[in-house]
């Protein structure tokens, strides 16, 4: 079977910077998989290449078998993307917001009253839902943009930083959304952090980047293991290391 | 299709919600031009009520009796004021006294002199107390009272010369031996109309066509400034380009948005204006009977669709261009302070259009002019007014095949990384030219 992701010596230079220096790792259907590692370790380069936002300077990337540089309007069709720091249209209400991206998805699979009623569940945000996005708190927002990233069942969903500058109340409501829905979907995940706590509980599997390579990849169960660390944060650091 | 409906509706949405659009482009015009218009009609109104009323002084120093009947018609119908005084000196200072405007001072042998036949002088003292309108005018309305009674005192003598050498002629050739009349050929017929009444009637058309053109482009470049540089400044470009929605489709849903609230705010524009335009200058009394179709320089359904083909492409071509431009900020005062550039080529040939023939300018003028994409909108409308259609094709044609690099050039952008690397800087623009 396709592995849902297939990243493969993936480089991509800005000016002089190495963002990614031949990162490679692959994601199995079904899969939520967690990219974790420091600031400008190259885990939003490597998501927005994925998203086809940007173009890798050499290697590939392949999602469910379709390259994403060759055939990017078929990639977009099976992926769906929350940026780490994505807004919403401000002068839109939050439920005109999720109607016009359903509208995208509108494909005939599932009708636009179904993703709209799904995304509703997955904000929770109940009659907020009616007001103007600009006067949603960061919390708030976030809430509306996982709904809109979630309400279609996508493929491949990628989500760089799901809690990233949220407050503990939204944090975990963030994070108990993800896993539920993710695993009751069967929707194919992949989450980078650098919160690793955060992915040890949400990732079946996840993969350590520092400057633009992988450096170790596995369940965090085997990673501890691998490293003698009590968690993730202690593998990571012991992988750094070692280097 | 019912992305890119999708695409146009969240644009207007947003771009209409958006208070600084609402109140700044469609708003503001229908409140500001109409009230600039009443405090125009206002002020002049009151002006032609002072004028009406305004009151004279008379100096009389000569003691003849011709001066009394020129005295008696002046006196009829006005308000005067008699000045006594020994000299002219005191004259003056009794004459700041009253609330008069004007001074009239007849000299002594006023009399003599118009029955001798030799010039008779007359002088008017204007007193500018607070410099305004009205003062500075007011001696035009004693003047056109004395060159009236001087005009029918000249036939008046003629007559009389006439009568006593036992000629015959009329008094008014005699005094006005030569007379012309002027007549104005368009597109081949001649009309008995004066070019001064022909320019009168279609000045506003040549000034009306380029600045509503310059109107919607400004707009227009505003708006589609303002919804790049939102997509960017609110975060959610990124989201928009993963949409399994085709770039172009993107871009068609910006330039339709754009165009559509641009016109609602060049509408605006003109409807304020047109108020502005009929409060203002409702006193001015009717200058011609004559229309555009009568002299036969209306607008033919084919003039109109140019117009409408011409004015739908500049369009296109400056949203895309703004386009272009916006993508190198992250926000919306970035974007319209880069896309202010554009008024450069679009104001400059409006302006020098509007008031003169592009034939008539120097030749390296005319082809920096004929170099900017935008003269040839206006000279299209132009040539399509004037039912030369051939030149308003031509012209037609370069901003066409302007508008498709520029369109290319967008269309290049929004479908690399660049919509989202991009940005200007001038540590940028400084490497930029050290490497050349």
């Amino acid at each position: 079977m396709v592995d849902a992701i297939q990243v493969e010596a993936l480089v991509k230079n800005f000016g002089n910077v190495e963002a990614l220096r031949g990162a490679s790792f692959s994601v199995k259907d079904r899969e939520v998989f967690g990219l974790i590692g420091p600031n400008g370790a190259g885990k939003t380069t490597t998501l927005r290449i994925l998203s086809t936002l940007i173009s890798p300077t050499s290697g590939y990337a392949k999602v469910f078998g379709v390259d994403v540089v060759d055939e990017p309007e078929k990639a977009r069709e099976m992926i769906s993307y929350l940026p780490e720091e994505a807004g919403a249209y401000q002068n839109l209400s939050g439920l005109e917001y999720l109607e016009f991206m359903a509208d995208f998805y509108d494909n005939g699979s599932r009708s636009i009253a179904d993703m709209l009623e799904e995304g509703k569940q997955i904000s929770g945000l109940e009659e907020r839902l009616k007001d103007r996005v600009k006067g949603y708190s960061k919390g708030m927002k976030r809430r509306l943009l996982l709904a809109r990233a979630l309400m279609m069942k996508p493929r491949l969903a990628i989500l760089d930083e799901p809690t990233s500058g949220l407050d503990v109340l939204h944090a975990v409501h963030v994070r108990q959304t993800i896993r539920d829905y993710v695993n009751k979907q069967g929707v194919t995940t992949l989450i980078s952090s650098h919160n690793m706590l955060e992915v040890e509980y949400l990732c079946h599997r996840v993969a350590l980047i520092d400057e633009g390579v992988i450096i170790a990849e596995g369940t965090p169960s085997e990673l501890r293991d691998k490293f003698g660390a009590q968690n993730l944060e202690e593998a990571f650091m012991e992988a750094t290391r070692l280097g | 299709m019912g992305n890119l409906r999708s695409l146009v509706v969240k644009e207007i949405k947003e771009l209409i919600r958006d208070p600084k659009i609402l109140l700044g482009v469609v708003l503001m015009p229908l409140i500001m031009y109409p009230i600039m218009g009443s405090a125009m009609s206002i002020s002049q109104q009151s002006m032609m009520r002072a004028m009406a009323s305004a009151s004279f002084a008379v100096y009389n120093e000569d003691e003849g009796a011709v001066v009394d009947s020129f005295l008696a018609y002046i006196y009829t119908n006005n308000t005067v004021h008699t000045i006594e005084a020994g000299s002219l000196e005191e004259a003056i200072v009794k004459f700041q006294e009253t609330n008069a405007s004007t001074l009239l001072y007849v000299k002594e042998g006023y009399s003599e002199n118009v029955t001798r036949g030799v010039k008779a002088n007359l002088k008017l003292y204007a007193n500018l107390k607070s410099l305004s309108i009205v003062e500075t005018e007011s001696p035009n309305a004693i003047s056109g009272l004395i060159n009236l009674y001087s005009y029918y005192l000249s036939i008046s003598k003629i007559q009389g010369y006439i009568a006593e050498s036992g000629g015959v002629a009329e008094p008014d050739a005699i005094r006005s031996p030569i007379q012309t009349t002027s007549a104005s050929i368009i597109k081949g017929n001649v009309l008995e109309v004066a070019p001064s009444a022909i320019f009168g009637l279609v000045m506003n058309q040549s000034i009306t066509l380029p600045m509503m053109t310059m109107l919607v482009l400004v707009f227009a470049i505003q708006m589609a400034a303002t919804s790049i540089a939102l997509e960017k400044e609110e975060k959610t470009l990124e989201t928009l380009m993963t949409l399994p929605v085709g770039r172009m489709t993107i871009l068609g849903g910006k330039l339709a948005g754009s165009i559509l609230v641009s016109i609602l705010g060049a509408l605006a524009s003109m409807l304020g204006f047109g108020y502005y335009m009929n409060s203002a200058f409702a006193f001015a009394p009717e200058m011609t009977s004559m229309t555009t179709e009568g002299v036969g320089l209306g607008l033919k359904p084919f003039g109109v669709a140019l117009v409408g083909i011409n004015i739908f492409i500049t369009l296109v071509s400056a949203l895309a261009l703004a386009i272009c431009l916006s993508v190198f900020s992250d926000s919306v005062r970035g974007a319209q302070s880069l896309t202010g550039i554009l008024f450069i080529p679009i104001f400059i040939p409006a302006l020098i259009l509007m008031f003169s023939d592009i034939k008539m300018l120097p030749t390296t003028m005319q082809w920096i002019l004929l170099a900017i994409p935008y003269t040839h909108s206006i000279l299209a409308s132009k040539a399509a007014f004037l039912g030369n259609y051939s030149a308003a094709l031509g012209n037609i044609a370069y901003i066409t095949a302007f508008t498709v690099v520029v369109l290319f050039i967008a269309a290049r952008i929004f479908s690399t990384e660049r919509i989202l690397t991009s940005r200007f800087s001038l540590d940028g623009l400084r490497n930029l030219l050290r490497r050349r």
